[in-house]
């Protein structure tokens, strides 16, 4: 719907007056008179909304030039104003540079009345409406610029460091946790090379492999969040591709997560364990050894009641030394460590030797192991402390596994260019809804068999995590009541 | 009779491992410290020293170094025997280059009785 506007006459003619009046009220306009200046201004002043036009007589008595015009220009430069004279002459022109629209005589027909009006009314309109465009642009920009604002506030709300950089990773953003940080300022950082101002070869290599990534960055990346030192703080960086609507990278983001305190607490737990390591293995071995001896008759005799109950004694005692051994594996893994020193190592003596050494408790239990080592294996580069930690949790699974009369067979064989190693036993089997699960810590199988078997849930874990640390596989074949397989699959020296 | 110095500070397990060897046909004498250990070894001239890592007043390293260096004592085999997390024994070791081809044997504790008399045995006899 087209806007009427509401317009005010001022004219002191009364019969001018009132013949505008009418035919502007015969067309349905809100209309306002005035007979002097200083009742125009009053009307505009009280009732702004009521003036649209102003139909302004150039003839007024104590008329002082275009005073009015260039005031009302300034305070309400919306109000379009159309001045009447007797003949729009020189003053009319004149009004028309102060900024009036135009001039209608004051002897004039219905028609002419009209046809000036009107053409002042359409561009009143049309001054209107781009007002309203105007406003409106505004008020999106307002929002626009508020709805950045609220952004950067929650940006700058988290305690993790955030940089931003474009795609040749020159600092675009960053919140201030990571001005502290890195002691960055707009002026020193907008527009640098994000290497520049946070020195790490191995951040910027995530930097640039973000931008090279299909979005898979995160599988890229699992496990190794660079941690990095800057100042007295440890933090650690996780680095994504930034993109577009259409999904084209366009930069990268870091968050860096300040992890000094943690890192302090890393290095006391690992003190910790291994001072709980000692203190606990050494009271563990008296342990074991008095148990042993008493068991052994070297200490008197023994009534049956008695060697049964030092049997299970000794079997808890074992059970803990495992969990230790097992505990201290696993934070090994964790940390990263599980491969202290690659070495070309000999994995038929490695096996023999464990072979060797759980022969003993496997003949107490009375399950043979028999090992089967082919000739020409290739040669292969791994830690012995981990290797050894693989064929030790495997072949004792094995043997906690497998009920007596049964027994474990242990195998390495050639594999295309790298080694297989098989450990077979003939014992209880796992159940196929658990198969997929034990490789996960502390899963144990629950079932009537297992209960009276310890263990610590971690074992396998720990055997993926080295066997993975060497680049191999590990899987499992296995059928209940029948026996278990498991087949490691590590890579030959290249 | 065959003779073994076991020098360990933890006297249960000492007590223990003696009925053990002695049970086997082993002279046993025990100290309780690296120190006592030395001076037992070198009174006893025994056949075998099982010596522990972590011991009060001088560890096991470096007795093991002292008796190697003796011409007198460095033909006696000896074992090392230590509940020391294997990483804590590796970051020893490389302090201590040399040492782990010099003593004989090493053996992670807690160890099983039976193995713990496969081992002196299998040492004794390549004499």
């Amino acid at each position: 719907m087209l806007v009427k506007p509401n317009i005010l006459v001022v004219e002191n003619d009364i019969t001018i007056l009132q013949k505008c009046r009418e035919l502007l009220l015969d067309e349905g306009y809100r209309v306002r008179t005035a007979e002097s200046v200083e009742e125009a201004l009053n009307i505009t002043q009280k009732h702004p909304g009521d003036v649209d036009i102003m139909l302004l007589s150039l003839e007024l008595p104590g008329w002082a030039g275009m005073t009015i015009i260039e005031t009302l220009q300034k305070a309400r430069s919306e109000i379009l104003i159309m001045t009447m004279s007797a003949n729009c002459g020189e003053e009319a022109i004149e009004a028309m540079h102060a900024g009036a629209y135009d001039c209608i005589r004051k002897s004039f027909t219905t028609d002419r009345f009209w046809t000036k009006m009107n053409r002042a009314i359409e561009a009143f309109r049309l001054r209107h409406q781009l007002d309203i465009l105007t406003r409106e642009r505004q008020a999106a920009l307002t929002r626009v610029h508020r709805d950045g604002q609220t952004l950067l506030s929650v940006l700058n709300s988290f305690t993790d460091a955030l940089v931003v950089t474009d795609w040749q990773t020159n600092v675009v953003l960053f919140n201030v946790a990571a001005s502290r940080l890195f002691n960055l300022n707009e002026e020193k950082a907008i527009g640098r090379p994000v290497s520049v101002l946070i020195e790490s070869d191995e951040l910027l290599s995530f930097f640039i492999r973000a931008m090279k990534s299909d979005g898979d960055l995160a599988k890229l990346m699992a496990g190794e969040e660079p941690v990095i030192k800057t100042g007295d703080k440890t933090v650690r960086v996780h680095v994504d591709p930034v993109k577009n609507k259409a999904g084209a990278i366009i930069g990268a983001l870091a968050l860096f997560h300040d992890v000094t305190r943690v890192d302090a607490m890393d290095h006391l737990r690992a003190d910790f364990l291994s001072m709980v390591s000692h203190e606990l293995k050494s009271p563990l071995s008296s342990l074991l050894m008095q148990i042993s001896v008493v068991l052994d008759g070297l200490a008197g005799e023994l009534s049956p009641k008695q060697t049964d109950m030092l049997g299970k004694a000794k079997e808890k005692t074992k059970g803990m030394i495992t969990l230790v051994n097992d505990i201290l594996d696993y934070r090994r893994l964790k940390e990263g460590k599980s491969i202290q020193k690659i070495e070309a190592l000999n994995l038929a003596e490695v096996l023999q030797r464990t072979v060797e050494l759980m022969g003993l408790s496997a003949e107490e239990k009375g399950i043979p192991i028999t090992s089967e080592i082919a000739e020409g294996l290739p040669s292969f580069n791994g830690d012995r402390g981990g290797v050894e930690a693989i064929f030790v949790n495997l072949i004792s699974n094995a043997i906690k596994y497998t009920p007596k009369g049964g027994n474990v067979n242990v195998s390495l064989n050639k594999e295309g260019k790298g080694i297989r190693l098989m450990v077979v036993d003939t014992g209880i089997g796992i159940p196929p809804e658990d198969i997929d699960q034990i490789f996960e810590k502390f899963y144990r199988i629950k079932t009537e068999q297992t209960r009276s078997i310890s263990g610590s849930g971690l074992g396998l874990s720990i055997v993926k995590g080295i066997v993975e640390a060497h680049s191999g596989a590990v899987h499992v074949e296995s059928e209940v009541g029948n026996g278990t397989t498991f087949i490691v699959s590590l890579p030959g020296t290249r | 009779m065959k003779k073994v110095v076991l020098v360990d500070d933890d006297v249960d397990f000492c007590e223990a491992t003696k009925l053990l060897l002695e049970s086997k046909g082993f002279e046993v004498v025990l100290a309780y410290d690296g120190r006592e250990g030395l001076e037992k070894i070198r009174d006893e001239q025994p056949d075998l020293v099982i010596l522990d890592v972590m011991m009060p007043e001088m560890n096991g390293y470096d007795v093991c170094v002292v008796l190697k260096a003796d011409p007198a004592l460095k033909e006696i085999p000896t074992i090392l025997l230590t509940a020391v997390d294997r990483e804590m024994f590796q970051t020893h070791y490389t302090q201590h280059m040399g040492l782990m081809t010099e003593a004989d044997d090493y053996i992670p504790k807690p160890v099983e009785s039976a193995e713990l008399v496969k081992r002196v045995e299998n040492l004794l006899s390549k004499e």
